[in-house]
């Protein structure tokens, strides 16, 4: 008979749902695949090394950190969350091709240990270690992550990616754009990123999106959110445009949205749990407030602003979530007596 | 007749219910044990105050303890038999409470209470409160005291939802003694002068809904399959769309719910003039070997249960009383059965998910499912900072303990037992004066 066997004890809920933040996690790398499989493909075996090297150099920042807490080796592996491979992805993912290898790797140090594991490890810092880790790179070395962006375009591609890519050299469409001399670039380059310079990970729009989609399918995130970010920052750069012109620009909707690390900041940056408010609502202000310091700071510095706008909108979240709370159910305002004052 | 769909609240979880295994089991009559250990505080409230001595001879029916105060209850002797002790023992729950100790002799000697004469309102309270009828759906709170409030009420809410996973003893009964829980429903409504009845039943139960179908007097509402409609404050929302304040008690907006197996509780005690003597439960979970619905004295030992459902298997982990959602688990098998059980569950490992928590990632999803609309994760830092006023700041007090946001956080956090202990260092502090 049982009744002499020690019984598990606990509180209640005795079932839990299967999901871990393990899962979150492991599903977050998987949507950031195609745009690691179109990065190599656009930009060749230079893009996989700064890959790899990223995400190594994440994950071993974090072992090391974690070693010299006392942990043990068994621990470490028991308790890896693939947070740190995230963070690895999205550095490599948001920087140049041409970047020298060294550069991730220090991002991927600074994101780890000081923006993360000093504060309490995963879910305790204040600010996305990825955005944090990009923008520590790209005050730190300016020259190197400024120039050298590459163009990929469809006769390399079908040619062989490996060999042909020749190395041409340009601004980024968006800075094309903001500097007035925006061209003729096809709503399907943009999505596809032909022909464009960009980003390791940000110039496949499509890939972003089926990873998106991917995400919002297995619920870990809201897709309406980066929705909203993206829409926003889309409508306030045409009322810009068309003030600053003096005539409605429509077409400026879609550089706006389509260029820079927009896509890539919106669906995988400021969804990131640990930096994003806890509540409907809170979110909603939030990313349309993303939205608007996007569009308004890349008119009025013509730089591309989408990571310095989320570390700002990080350091944000704690007072949203400090004024807009639930409101419980059942929940009466209490009327407040107002005193009359004899003047 | 009139069946219609409930309201839909859009703040709630779905859960894995592992109904299946016991939906298709009649209620089977577990052979009286050898001894029964009647517990004195199986009801919110006062315990009730033994009223027999060790070595008389009692009947079944005959009352052994004593409702002590306004909101406490009278125990009933639930065989017959020999009192061989009254004692203090410290049950499953880890509770210490008295118990009374009967000897069956199996001479099944039984003590009916007399007919009423009356019908009138009154004596149907009166009745209920003699039986010992507490609200059977776990809370046990006398069901006097809730069908004698202080204003007139416009509607009786029956809650047939039975939102916990794995629990199918509400939905047995209502297919087995429709006819009963309907005559019960009717003694109620009549006790509390009203005639709109509600009748809420969960989407996933269309037998139990077609059972009732016949009765044109109730107002069938179809509820969705969603945790925890089971809860008053939700069940009242989806039924009639009154919200209840916080604070507040549902005769506050004018309705009373009962529990389906309060309304049997009730019916008994009104027509066949029979005390509360006896409880159905579902004895499931992966870990038992055959799982069944069980009617069984008030008292008997949960080892005769699991014996009468052959016995555990080797992987048992885990035997919770009640519910997986809100039940207990029980620290051994010495635990008798009480009024308010409603299920006993033993539980593989692979059912109870043991990981341990890790640090909170914010994703907010605590805050998403709350059926209260509360803010978990904050009460939850608050309650282990151990800044308890900001912690009721957060509605600490209004949680539910439903678990809903335990029950999806990634990180495992055990939200709820950080809750409820807030809610009771809180009510401490409120005691002390502060």
């Amino acid at each position: 008979m049982a009744s002499n066997k020690l019984l598990k004890f606990s509180s209640s809920p005795h079932v839990k749902a299967k999901r871990t933040t393990r899962h979150i996690m492991i599903d977050v790398c998987i949507a950031l695949l195609p745009a690691v499989i179109m990065g190599i493909v656009y930009f060749g075996w230079r893009a996989a090394a700064l890959i790899a090297i990223s995400v190594a150099s994440s994950i071993l920042s974090e072992g090391v950190y974690l070693l010299i807490c006392k942990k043990t080796v068994k621990e470490i592996i028991h308790q890896f969350d693939f947070t740190s491979c995230v963070t690895g992805l999205l550095i490599a993912l948001s920087i140049g091709s041409q970047t020298p290898l060294y550069v991730p790797v220090l991002a991927s140090i600074f994101a780890i240990v000081v923006v993360k594991m000093l504060f309490g490890g995963t879910g305790k810092n204040l600010v996305n270690p990825a955005v944090t880790g990009r923008v520590f790179a790209f005050i730190s070395f300016t020259s190197v992550m400024a120039s050298g962006w590459l163009a990929p375009s469809i006769s390399s591609i079908a040619g062989g990616w490996a060999t042909s890519i020749s190395p041409t050299t340009g601004a980024t469409i968006l800075t094309e754009k903001l500097s007035g001399a925006v061209t003729s670039f096809s709503i399907w380059d943009m999505l596809l990123g032909t022909g464009m310079a960009g980003c390791i990970g940000e110039t496949c729009k499509l890939a972003l999106i089926v990873g998106a989609i991917y995400l919002a399918v297995r619920r870990v995130i809201n897709i309406i959110y980066p929705a909203i970010y993206i829409a926003v920052t889309g409508v306030v750069a045409v009322i810009l445009q068309s003030v600053t012109k003096g005539q409605l620009d429509l077409y400026s909707f879609f550089p706006a949205v389509l260029s820079g690390g927009l896509f890539l900041g919106a669906f995988f940056m400021a969804t990131d749990y640990t930096t994003s408010p806890n509540t409907t609502v809170g979110n909603i202000v939030y990313f349309a407030l993303l939205g608007i310091l996007t569009a308004v700071l890349r008119w009025a510095t013509g730089i591309e602003v989408v990571s310095f706008v989320i570390l700002l909108g990080n350091l944000l979240v704690p007072l949203i979530d400090k004024f807009i709370v639930n409101k419980p159910f059942g929940y009466v305002k209490v009327k407040k007596v107002k005193e009359k004052k004899n003047g | 007749m009139s069946i219609r769909k409930g309201k839909n609240y859009p703040y709630g979880i779905h859960v894995k219910d592992n109904k299946q295994l016991t939906a298709d089991a009649p209620i089977e009559k577990i052979t009286a044990p050898e001894t029964v250990y009647v517990c004195m505080s199986q009801h919110i409230g006062a315990p009730a105050i033994p009223c027999v001595n060790v070595g008389d001879k009692v009947k079944k029916g005959q009352m052994v303890g004593e409702a002590s105060g306004a909101i406490s209850a009278n125990v009933f002797a639930s065989v017959s038999g020999e009192v061989i002790a009254i004692e203090d023992i410290v049950n499953g729950l880890g509770q210490k409470a008295k118990y009374v100790v009967i000897k069956n002799d199996f001479a099944d000697e039984e003590v009916f209470f007399d007919d009423i004469c009356d019908f009138e309102p009154s004596s149907l309270v009166e009745r209920i409160r003699l039986a010992g009828i507490v609200g059977l759906g776990g809370a046990g709170f006398p069901t006097a005291v809730k069908l004698s409030p202080k204003n007139q009420l416009d509607a009786l809410i029956i809650n047939g939802a039975e939102c916990e996973p794995y629990l199918t003893c509400d939905y047995r009964l209502m297919l087995e003694r429709t006819e009963d829980i309907y005559k019960g429903i009717k003694y109620t409504a009549r006790a509390l002068k009203i005639n709109k009845i509600i009748f809420g039943i969960e989407a996933n139960k269309p037998l139990a809904i077609k059972a009732f179908e016949r009765f044109s007097d109730l107002d069938i509402v179809i509820l969705k399959k969603q945790y925890p409609m089971g809860s008053e404050k939700h069940l009242i929302y989806c039924t009639t769309g009154r919200k209840v304040p916080l604070g507040k008690m549902p005769f506050d907006v004018g309705v009373c719910v009962q529990n389906v197996k309060t309304m049997i509780a009730c019916y008994e005690a009104i027509e066949l003039n029979k005390p509360l003597t006896s409880t159905v439960f579902t004895v499931s979970g992966m870990a038992v070997n055959e799982p069944k619905n069980i009617l069984a004295p008030i008292g008997t030992p949960v080892v005769d249960i699991v014996k009468h459902c052959g016995g555990t298997l080797e992987e048992l982990e885990k035997v919770v009383a009640g519910g997986p959602m809100m039940g207990k688990a029980l620290i051994n098998l010495n635990h008798y059965t009480r009024k308010t059980d409603s299920g006993f569950l033993c539980l593989k490992a692979e059912e109870i998910s043991p990981l341990n928590p890790t640090n909170c990632i914010n994703c907010g999803t605590c805050a998403k499912n709350c059926p209260m609309r509360l803010m978990p994760m904050y009460i939850e830092s608050f309650a282990l900072a151990g800044d308890f006023a900001n912690a009721e700041k957060y509605g600490a007090m209004n949680c539910l303990e439903c678990g809903s946001c335990a029950y999806n956080c990634p990180a495992k956090r055990a939200l709820v037992q950080s809750i409820s202990m807030a809610k009771n260092k809180i009510k401490e502090m409120k005691k002390n004066g502060k």
